[in-house]
């Protein structure tokens, strides 16, 4: 019977079946709180870039604090985000995105209400070598881009040491991927104010 | 299952037949995971269970699985677990599953489950089955986390995160990087083989 035309052909399907009906039951019990872990994620990373991050705060704390100052804002398609507090737009995160040495690094970056200052910087995806290019996720590295003034600048508002007139550190062995967040970022603010004015 | 065959089958894993030492498979994700402590073992506990599971599982559905479509069937069931270990770290530890990246969903790939599969599974008992895939997979763990200590404090400074070596200690960039676990796994084979050869000398000299 093993070696007859249809029972392969049933066993694989009636295997297959079982299979997916077990992993469907799980993705089905698990999915909110994969959903709710990545919504966390990216509030907590907004709220880094406000600097107004809870000091050890739970998921619900982040949660909370999100919800009480931050809300979302469109820019002609550009989809971003709005501190909001006491009533007045105080800052604004701005979604940036562009090459890095390895693959698309995407991020939002901080700006002041009337857009002459940087505030704060955070990535969402990126994947640079892990304790060279990757150290752009260290708040030693993003602490770097609170209050940079750009106000009357056009273009090249953040320069990269070693070069004069330099307001960021480059890592240290990871030279490409310095000058790929800087790219970025200068491309995108560009492009942005630009849409804004 | 006696306690003897039991001990044969963690010794042959773990030891004389270890799937990276000995037989060289699986170390694609050896060399890529190995940065951390921790990302080598979650990634070996990950790796072990699907192993232990998908052989308990491929040896419960042999003698109904026609010979022609079999490897077929293993597939699919090493990847509905690896999907199950995706899933679960995903949703209950999300920095790790970030950490690990694509290399969770690469497990279905790793030879060393097919090897185990095909090798033992298919032509032994369940429960036997199930240790062999877990000894196979504790004897990767064992050489990951050998690579990722010596990575990680000599790249990072730290062991499982923790650290230990003053910041004034130079790290080597090179331990960060991919490459260095080719040199580090080149160099535990190495001692790791030249003490089988001698051990089978010595046997061969007292008889």
């Amino acid at each position: 019977m093993k070696n007859s035309f249809i029972y392969p052909i049933i066993f694989m399907a009636l295997v297959t079946a079982v299979f997916i009906a077990v992993l469907a039951g799980l993705n089905f019990v698990t999915a909110d709180t994969i959903a709710f872990n990545k919504q966390i994620q990216l509030q907590q990373k907004i709220l880094y870039i406000f600097d107004i991050l809870p000091e050890g705060g739970s998921e619900k704390d982040i949660e909370r604090v999100f919800n009480d100052n931050v809300i979302e804002k469109e820019w002609g398609g550009v989809k971003g985000f709005t501190l909001v507090q006491g009533g007045r737009e105080k800052a604004y995160a701005v979604p940036i995105s562009g090459a890095g040495l390895w693959g698309a690094i995407t991020g939002y970056i901080g700006l002041s209400n009337d857009y002459t200052k940087i505030i704060g910087i955070e990535f969402v995806t990126q994947s640079e070598t892990p304790g060279l290019g990757g150290r752009i996720s260290e708040n030693s590295y993003k602490n770097q881009y609170r209050g940079i003034d750009i106000s009357g600048k056009t273009d090249n508002f953040i320069i990269s040491s070693p070069q004069p007139g330099s307001n960021i550190d480059a890592i240290a062995g990871a030279t490409q991927t310095s000058a790929a967040v800087v790219k970025i970022v200068n491309e995108n603010l560009k492009a942005f104010l630009e849409e804004v004015e | 299952m006696t306690g003897k065959e039991a001990k044969k089958i963690f010794t042959k894993g773990i030891l004389t037949d270890n799937p990276i030492l000995v037989q060289v498979i699986g170390i694609c994700s050896a060399l890529a995971v190995t940065n951390l402590m921790m990302n080598s073992l979650i990634m070996g506990i990950a790796l072990s269970l699907v192993t232990a599971f998908s052989s308990l599982t491929v040896s419960l559905l042999k003698d109904h699985t026609p010979k022609h479509i079999r490897m077929m069937v293993q597939v699919l069931i090493i990847s509905a677990y690896v999907i199950m270990v995706d899933i679960y770290l995903k949703a209950y530890m999300p920095d790790m599953s970030k950490a690990l990246g694509p290399y969770v969903g690469l497990i279905i790939t790793n030879c060393i489950i097919m090897g185990r599969a095909e090798g033992f599974a298919q032509s032994n008992p369940p429960l036997p089955s199930f240790f062999d895939g877990l000894a196979s997979g504790l004897g990767y763990t064992f050489v990951l986390l050998a690579i990722s200590f010596i990575r990680e404090i000599l790249g990072f400074g730290s062991i499982f995160g923790i650290s230990i070596i003053p910041s004034s200690f130079t790290r080597w960039t090179l331990m960060v990087m991919p490459p260095s676990a080719f040199f580090i796994l080149a160099c535990i084979m190495w001692i790791f083989n030249n003490r089988s050869i001698k051990k089978q000398r010595e046997g061969v000299e007292k008889k």
